[in-house]
């Protein structure tokens, strides 16, 4: 995203121009994968600002061009009328340690199919989580604040989990070790252990 | 109930997580869910190169074994 006073209107004016991610986060992933697609990658001028409060406020206060953000930050920007100049999306992972019995794991995964369930049914209900996190909500309030009429809702995107394809941890892989993420002597086998199966759908009423 | 304790950090990715907690969805399925917050990087020195960035972020908790299952 780029300030309201920004010149730059699509990805292609950013080369060598500073863009706040936070680094091995889906914000570097996601911007790199972005901003590659227009520019060079001698151009690509990405640069580690951390959470998303301290990469807002970088492109707020002129430090950086651009920033990469999330909701609900994406909001109160565009609602202080920062633009996206270009947007994407990225697959989110659960992580669980090798002691997590699959009964326990299939559990949870139980009630995080049904709370998905609510919040796709009602997505407006569940905002106050996003707009009250306190830290989020103390940078908010010295810029007027946001409220749930903000949001654009397709922009919250919840499914079930499911276990990544070998053919999607073998692209991410490539891809990674491409870009110098990942030390190409990893193997990803070594590195991912898809042992969830398949969630049962439930019902939106649950 | 079995105890769990997993690592929270952006709302947008864990809203799933507080919806189930908080609307006792763990708690129908035996889980008693205790959540941990993340490590916030703070205000940190701006840099163009990664390997000056520990990849483990904030998911300290979970490299330390205090907690069980996190998301990013």
């Amino acid at each position: 995203m780029v300030r309201p006073d920004s010149t730059h209107y699509y990805p292609g004016t950013l080369g060598s121009k500073p863009v706040a991610v936070q680094f091995h986060a889906g914000s570097h992933y996601v911007a790199l994968r972005l901003l590659s697609g227009y520019l060079p990658e001698e151009k690509l001028k990405l640069v580690h600002y951390g959470s998303p409060q301290f990469r807002f406020e970088a492109m707020m206060n002129g430090e950086v061009e651009a920033a990469a953000l999330m909701e609900p930050w994406i909001t109160l920007a565009e609602k202080l009328g920062c633009r996206a100049v270009c947007e994407g999306h990225y697959l989110g992972a659960e992580n669980a340690s090798d002691n997590m019995d699959e009964a326990t794991f299939a559990a949870i995964n139980r009630a995080i199919v049904k709370a998905v369930n609510r919040i796709n049914a009602d997505k407006r209900k569940y905002l106050r989580y996003l707009i009250d996190e306190p830290r989020f909500a103390a940078v908010a309030a010295r810029h007027g604040g946001i409220t749930a009429e903000d949001f654009h809702l397709p922009r919250l995107r919840y499914s079930y989990n499911t276990p990544y394809t070998d053919e999607i941890v073998a692209d991410t892989y490539h891809w990674m070790v491409r870009w110098g993420l990942l030390d190409g002597a990893a193997c990803s086998t070594d590195l991912v252990d898809n042992r969830l199966a398949e969630p049962e759908a439930v019902a939106a009423d649950d | 109930m079995q105890k769990v304790v997993s690592e929270i950090s952006g709302v947008v990715f864990s809203l799933p997580w507080l919806v189930a907690r908080d609307e006792g969805l763990f708690e129908a399925e035996g889980i008693d869910m205790e959540f941990v917050q993340a490590l916030n990087s703070g205000k940190v020195t701006p840099t163009e190169n990664p390997e000056d960035v520990n990849p483990i972020l904030g998911h300290v908790a979970f490299e330390e074994a205090q907690v069980a299952i996190y998301r990013a």
